[in-house]
């Protein structure tokens, strides 16, 4: 996999069908790529109201809408990713059945229009954080390196249960259902203080998942420093902990769909 | 960029120089296929389950390729023929590295151009122009190797005009001219074509005819079909296939008899 990953024979492949993704997305609608930024910036009105202005969840929060802000575009992000990367090879089923090339680019083009458009939410974002009179600061630096975690559990997950789901479909729906509780228990529209306060413990347990890690690192990192995060909470030892469940999410993610990408021809 | 540009010219250059070193431009060895084929309903995750409890496979086995041996020479076009079934198309996909054989080893010498069907990956929401890039990079051409054989594709499919409308505004006629002439007009050293000639109105298939005859001696071919005129008329040599075993090998006159016998 290493040596054809860069082949230029696989780039321009891995190119040609992210173009084509991408710009099939939005075909048809008359906002086109707005619909990108929109999307979450509406999903990010709704819970505003609902837990800033009706429930007043953020009081205690500096900046509180760019904190919301911040846990819908990073969820969005990974939700979009793992389901498109999940559902990638059963989708192109097509293509494999009559070509030959390396597996993995179609699980990858699925995921890259995601991370395209997690780009240029980060830039809304910032933006916002801006107006927000949020100051920028060296932390923000971190923002790629963060993503790039998240990216990589999406990528494990993908290529984990993707190859799965080439034969047992139920994998899809299951992981639905499974998105569907751990927005609940990844601190997205509540802030991580208030489980805190009930349990210690509790609230360290929910930062070890990585996509919690991640978000309360990238709000401590752009928007305030007085975000809980994994390293304020437990130590920074076990953000290393959490790093390193998405190495091996990934790392067995890769293996499981090398052994299997050879029978996909014959069982999608 | 560049760097990796003049890299893949080199390695492309050198699979080249080994084609040409090489008289033989496939050598297939001994192949032997066989697919799981479910029994009733093994899909899904709780049949598995339930399977593997009691112990039932939930699968049988069914032998596709057992034991087929040929080359093919450099130039050569070689015809398969057999009836439905008797597993040309489970050799072609093994030839083009989509399946995996169970034994036996497949020795490509140069680049392989597969067209199991016309106009894989093709979309009906992209332009022509779109479909002919995405098609050539599925097929493992870069986009500067496709502008220069683009003109060619246009020009040979006669669909100037339309390459920047939609595919799905094309008749389906047009639409089977595009992915046809992509299919011979992509330069790779050996082109694989499974049941795809009757393409096109009685003008355009002439055109095709008289192509194919072009192609004698400096193109690798193997073409798979259930049309005996074909065979005589194109192929230097041809195989027949029954039971995933070579019945007939030889001559295309000799092959197309022994392929009629086969009702007999």
């Amino acid at each position: 996999m290493g040596k054809t990953l860069f082949s230029k024979k696989n780039r321009v492949l891995l190119a040609e069908l992210t173009k084509t993704d991408f710009k099939l997305r939005y075909q048809g609608s008359v906002l086109g790529y707005m619909w990108a930024v929109l999307k979450p910036l509406l999903m990010f009105a709704i819970l505003y109201v609902v837990f800033a202005k009706v429930l007043r969840f953020g009081d205690s929060i500096p900046h509180y809408p760019v904190y919301l802000l911040v846990g819908t575009v990073l969820w969005n992000f990974f939700n979009e990713c793992a389901q498109q990367g999940i559902h990638a090879i059963e989708q192109r089923g097509d293509l494999i059945r009559k070509l030959s090339f390396p597996k993995y680019i179609v699980v990858v083009s699925a995921t890259s229009t995601a991370v395209i458009n997690v780009l240029i939410n980060l830039c809304v974002v910032i933006v916002f954080a801006l107006i927000n009179g949020v100051t920028p600061s060296l932390t923000w630096l971190l923002v790629l390196p963060l993503l790039a975690e998240l990216y990589f559990l999406a990528l494990g997950i993908s290529l984990l249960l993707g190859a799965m789901n080439v034969k047992f479909r139920d994998i899809g729906s299951i992981w639905e259902v499974l998105m569907q509780a751990m927005f609940y228990a990844v601190p997205i529209i509540y802030p991580v203080s208030m489980v805190a306060d009930n349990s210690v413990m509790a609230a360290k347990i929910m930062l070890l998942n990585p996509v919690a890690q991640v978000i309360q690192d990238m709000r401590y990192s752009l928007i305030t420093h007085e975000a809980v995060t994994l390293t304020s909470l437990s130590g920074v030892v076990w953000e290393f902990v959490s790093i390193g469940i998405v190495a091996v999410v990934l790392v067995v993610g890769i293996l499981y769909f090398r052994k299997k990408a050879k029978y996909f021809a014959e069982e999608v | 960029m560049k760097w990796s540009e003049k890299y893949l010219r080199r390695m492309r250059e050198k699979a080249h120089e080994e084609a040409e070193a090489n008289e033989n431009a496939i050598e297939v060895k001994d192949l032997y296929k066989s697919f799981k084929l479910p029994t009733e309903r093994a899909w899904g995750l709780k049949q598995a389950i339930f399977n593997r409890l009691k112990g039932i496979k939930g699968f049988t086995r069914q032998e596709v390729l057992r034991g087929i041996t040929f080359d093919v020479k450099r130039g050569e076009f070689l015809g398969i023929v057999g009836r439905n079934g008797s597993g040309k198309s489970t050799l072609l996909k093994v030839l083009s590295e989509i399946y995996v054989p169970d034994k036996g080893s497949v020795k490509i010498n140069g680049t392989l151009v597969p067209f199991i069907e016309l106009g894989v990956g093709f979309n009906p929401e992209l332009t022509g122009r779109e479909n002919v890039y995405l098609n050539g990079a599925l097929l493992g051409f870069s986009n500067k190797e496709m502008d220069g054989m683009f003109d060619d594709i246009v020009k040979f499919a006669e669909l100037e005009p339309f390459m920047d409308q939609k595919l799905k505004n094309y008749s389906s006629g047009m639409q089977v001219r595009l992915a046809f002439s992509i299919a011979i007009r992509a330069r790779g050293d050996i082109l694989i074509l499974d049941e795809v000639l009757a393409v096109g109105d009685a003008a355009f298939q002439e055109k095709c005819n008289d192509y194919f005859k072009s192609l004698h001696g400096n193109q690798t071919v193997i073409l798979v079909t259930h049309d005996m005129g074909n065979v005589e008329r194109f192929c230097d040599r041809a195989i027949l296939i029954e039971n995933g075993k070579i019945a007939c090998e030889g001559k295309p006159s000799k092959v197309t008899k022994a392929y009629q016998k086969l009702w007999d």
